[in-house]
């Protein structure tokens, strides 16, 4: 079978009306859509951005880790590394739809006690793309020894921050719509959030396992969401926002 | 390499993009946006929706109606593509097409009629724009059919989106764009379905940063047997053609083209597209090829 050779532009003749305006349209097209969308999408990456870099520096403190802690937090690397997707032929291999993986998780030290002591690590962050139902895990840690190598780690807030009793509400942005979340304050503390009102192109179902986690965790530290970060990152926005207006 | 398929436009849409998997939130996030284009257009210019924007102007004849961005280009470049080919491409042949019994809203299998009996000689001529206000006006009652215009619509947004990432490919339902190589870093390999031969391809070509789509005799039969494609000046099906397929820079010109050239028939086909430079294959029923300048290699 002949093949052809179609990628040939240089030698084209100049582009007509019709082909004009077919690129035109599309642009113009494009550019509404964009500017629609533009100014939700900084902000989204702004906040996003701002989520990943987590607490402020003075919250930071570093920590050691042994070798199993190391892997896990390689782990998500070496599972997009080790996806096997069809090679090349979109048409006959089998299709095969990929979830958003979230950024790399952090490590997070529960509890940061003396190095020699077991602590615990809360892996709640990391991806877990085949199960994103599943409970966050808490495992134990080994002791530390000065050869291994060394992560920078996230101290947890720290005593509980003066919260107004009262209902509060606060809204998130994603570029897939909104989301409002209802925060209840009982005695300085968090009793409740649920999600208020989902105005995402997508339904909230995807993240509903992320409202508990707020009273559990007594923060908007929720988990990442495979497939729905965008979601989960709207959701924890809009609980900070209500937890705003509790100070 | 991270590749997705979702059902839209009463077809399967797939983007594939080549890569290691690196920037994969980006990624995501790029390809959320680009099937998004697919559902938004479709809401927009699906005339098996009576809620439709395109429906809704279709049930105000008479009057300027104020439409999105999407829907005024798609009507605008539509009317330009019927201007060039003579009315051999015709946006307002919906009707004839529902009498056809090309009425069913592929999600729910529902029959979905206009509630408008347009005259048998509506034609493109009978729609105003105004491209001050974005208005749209029908002077007389007629359904507007947008297929070949908005799926390629859809592909060439959706390309856009994925222009970051240089090497992708996007197939709806056949309708391609490939952009940059494929996964060896070559030009991306496109067979052209053999029209009687189910499995066999009649010709195969390397494209890159270009669509590919092709219009078939074979593919979307009404009841009663005959496709998809009206010869809008005579309201039959032109029977010279079994398929068409034309390479250009984005998918709504080729798909818009392919349309436009299997009513034209061959020899006139290839006229048009050479005119506009377009590159472009036609085969018809007994099987003999006809193609431009640039593919004669592939005759």
């Amino acid at each position: 079978m002949p093949e052809g050779d179609s990628n040939n532009g240089s030698t084209k003749k100049v582009a007509n009306g019709l082909v004009a305006a077919s690129c035109a349209a599309v642009l113009t097209v494009y550019t509404a859509g964009y500017i629609r969308t533009k100014s939700a999408v900084d902000r989204f990456e702004a906040q996003a951005a701002e989520r990943r870099a987590a607490l402020p520096e003075s919250k930071r403190i570093v920590g050691r880790v042994d070798g199993p802690r190391s892997a896990m937090r390689t782990e998500p690397a070496t599972e997009r590394s080790s996806r096997h997707f069809p090679a090349h032929d979109a048409a006959r291999a089998p299709k095969r739809i990929t979830p958003a993986l979230p950024p790399p998780p952090e490590v997070k030290l529960l509890d940061p006690s003396d190095a020699g002591e077991p602590i615990a690590l809360d892996v709640s962050r990391l991806p877990l793309a085949s199960d994103p139902g599943s409970q966050a895990a808490v495992l134990p840690q080994p002791p530390a020894s000065p050869a291994e190598s060394t992560v920078e780690a996230v101290a947890p807030a720290p005593s509980a921050p003066k919260w107004k009793d009262g209902t509060y509400l606060g809204w998130g942005t994603s570029r897939h719509g909104n989301i409002q979340a209802e925060v209840v304050i009982e005695q300085g503390r968090i009793a409740s959030a649920i999600i208020a009102q989902c105005r995402t192109r997508y339904s909230c179902s995807v993240i509903e396992q992320l409202p508990p986690q707020v009273a559990q965790r007594q923060s908007p530290d929720v988990d990442y969401v495979s497939g729905a970060t965008q979601s989960a990152d709207a959701f924890y926005f809009a609980v900070v926002d209500a937890l705003e207006k509790a100070k | 390499m991270p590749v997705s398929t979702k059902t839209a436009m009463g077809t399967l849409v797939t983007i594939e993009v080549v890569g290691s998997g690196e920037g994969a939130d980006e990624l995501g996030a790029a390809m959320d946006c680009a099937f998004g284009w697919f559902h938004e257009i479709e809401e927009r210019c699906t005339r098996f929706n009576p809620r439709s924007e395109l429906m809704q102007v279709c049930s105000c004849s008479g009057v300027p109606v104020p439409v999105s961005t999407i829907l005024y280009e798609a009507v605008r470049f539509a009317l330009m593509l019927a201007e060039e080919s003579g009315g051999a491409f015709d946006l307002t042949v919906g009707h004839r097409m529902e009498k056809r019994g090309f009425n069913r809203e592929h999600r729910t299998g529902d029959i979905v009629l206009s509630p408008i009996t347009p005259d048998d000689d509506v034609s493109f001529r009978d729609i105003a724009l105004n491209p001050d206000r974005k208005t749209i006006t029908l002077r007389r009652p007629l359904t507007l059919d947008l297929g070949a215009v908005a799926k390629g619509l859809a592909i060439d947004l959706a390309a856009r989106e994925l222009a970051p990432f240089q090497n992708f490919a996007i197939d709806a339902g056949g309708d391609l764009y490939l952009g940059g190589s494929n996964a060896h870093g070559t030009p991306w390999h496109v067979g052209i379905r053999h029209p009687r031969s189910d499995g066999q391809t009649i010709a195969s070509l390397r494209v890159s940063n270009q669509a590919v789509c092709t219009s078939g005799d074979y593919e979307r039969r009404s009841p009663d047997g005959q496709h998809h494609i009206l010869d809008p000046r005579t309201g039959e099906n032109p029977d010279d053609i079994a398929s068409v397929t034309v390479i250009a820079s984005g998918a709504m010109l080729a798909d818009g083209l392919a349309t436009a050239v299997f009513v034209l028939g061959p020899v006139h086909g290839i006229q048009l597209l050479s005119r506009l430079a377009v590159e472009g294959l036609i085969v018809t029923s007994d099987l003999r090829r006809y193609v431009t300048q640039g593919l004669q290699q592939v005759a």
